[in-house]
């Protein structure tokens, strides 16, 4: 315990990223970095995309919703990847055929507006 | 022939009085009625602004039927008049049996799982939620 207790003010001392690691040094104990210095350099966050329609437990995106819809297409039309939009495999499969049907009934534009 | 769900849309141009499409509404009803279909739904979303222009209008009068039939040559004979009707300018028509019957079987999945799940989250749960509150205090 005596150790751990002396290991924190070494480590907010010497970490240049040590920002939030800073803040709790009593919660060390089997944490994450406690044997570690330093961990990598400059460790900065990426936040993970997560699929919206994940979250929301959706089973059917309806081809009706142009609002929704709309969010996932680019300004001219183009239907967005799913590097941008975070949208997982199976549901950028039903929202592409839900924006194609969509443009089909002019709720939705297939290309820019002419 | 199991029974099939359909949607129907379509685009009547703006300026078609209400009583001409009310009279495209019902003959479609009469021509479904002939073929023991049932109308679950019928709804007149009104006029709206289209994402592009058809027949050079930017705006349509949109009405949305939901029908559902064991006759599949009911949606050729819906389609064809349609077509003949001179105030429509758009339609489509989208099976959607086959999407519902995935989603229920989704949606059975997840239940059958939810109701699984409470006894496994409450053993496991409670460890780390109570280092968490250690970690939290200290």
């Amino acid at each position: 315990m005596a150790e751990e207790t002396q290991r924190p003010p070494q480590s907010s001392g010497q970490g240049p990223g040590g920002g939030p690691g800073g803040p709790r040094p009593g919660g060390g104990p089997g944490g994450r970095s406690g044997p570690g210095g330093k961990r990598g350099k400059r460790s900065y966050v990426r936040r993970k995309k997560v699929c919206r329609f994940c979250v929301d437990k959706v089973d059917l995106i309806d081809y009706k919703k142009a609002d929704v819809l709309g969010q996932f297409i680019q300004e001219r039309g183009k239907i967005l990847p799913r590097r941008m939009t975070g949208t997982c495999a199976r549901h950028q499969r039903w929202l592409s055929v839900a924006i194609k049907r969509a443009q089909n009934i002019a709720l939705l534009p297939f290309g820019a507006e002419i | 022939m199991e029974e099939r769900l359909y949607d129907l849309i379509f685009i009547c141009r703006p300026d078609t009085p209400e009583a001409d499409i009310d009279k495209i509404i019902s003959t479609l009803e009469h021509a479904a009625s002939e073929k023991e279909t049932k109308i679950e739904k019928t709804e007149k979303w009104g006029r709206k602004r289209m994402a592009y222009r058809v027949h050079k209008l930017r705006e349509g009068y949109y009405v949305y039927m939901s029908l559902r039939t064991t006759h599949g040559e009911l949606v050729k004979e819906l389609e064809r008049r349609l077509k003949v009707a001179d105030p429509v300018i758009k339609y489509l028509t989208v099976r959607l049996d086959e999407e519902l019957k995935r989603q229920a079987k989704l949606k059975a999945h997840r239940d059958r799982r939810a109701a699984r799940r409470p006894r496994k989250t409450g053993t496991t749960g409670t460890a780390p939620g109570g280092s968490e509150q250690a970690v939290a205090s200290s």
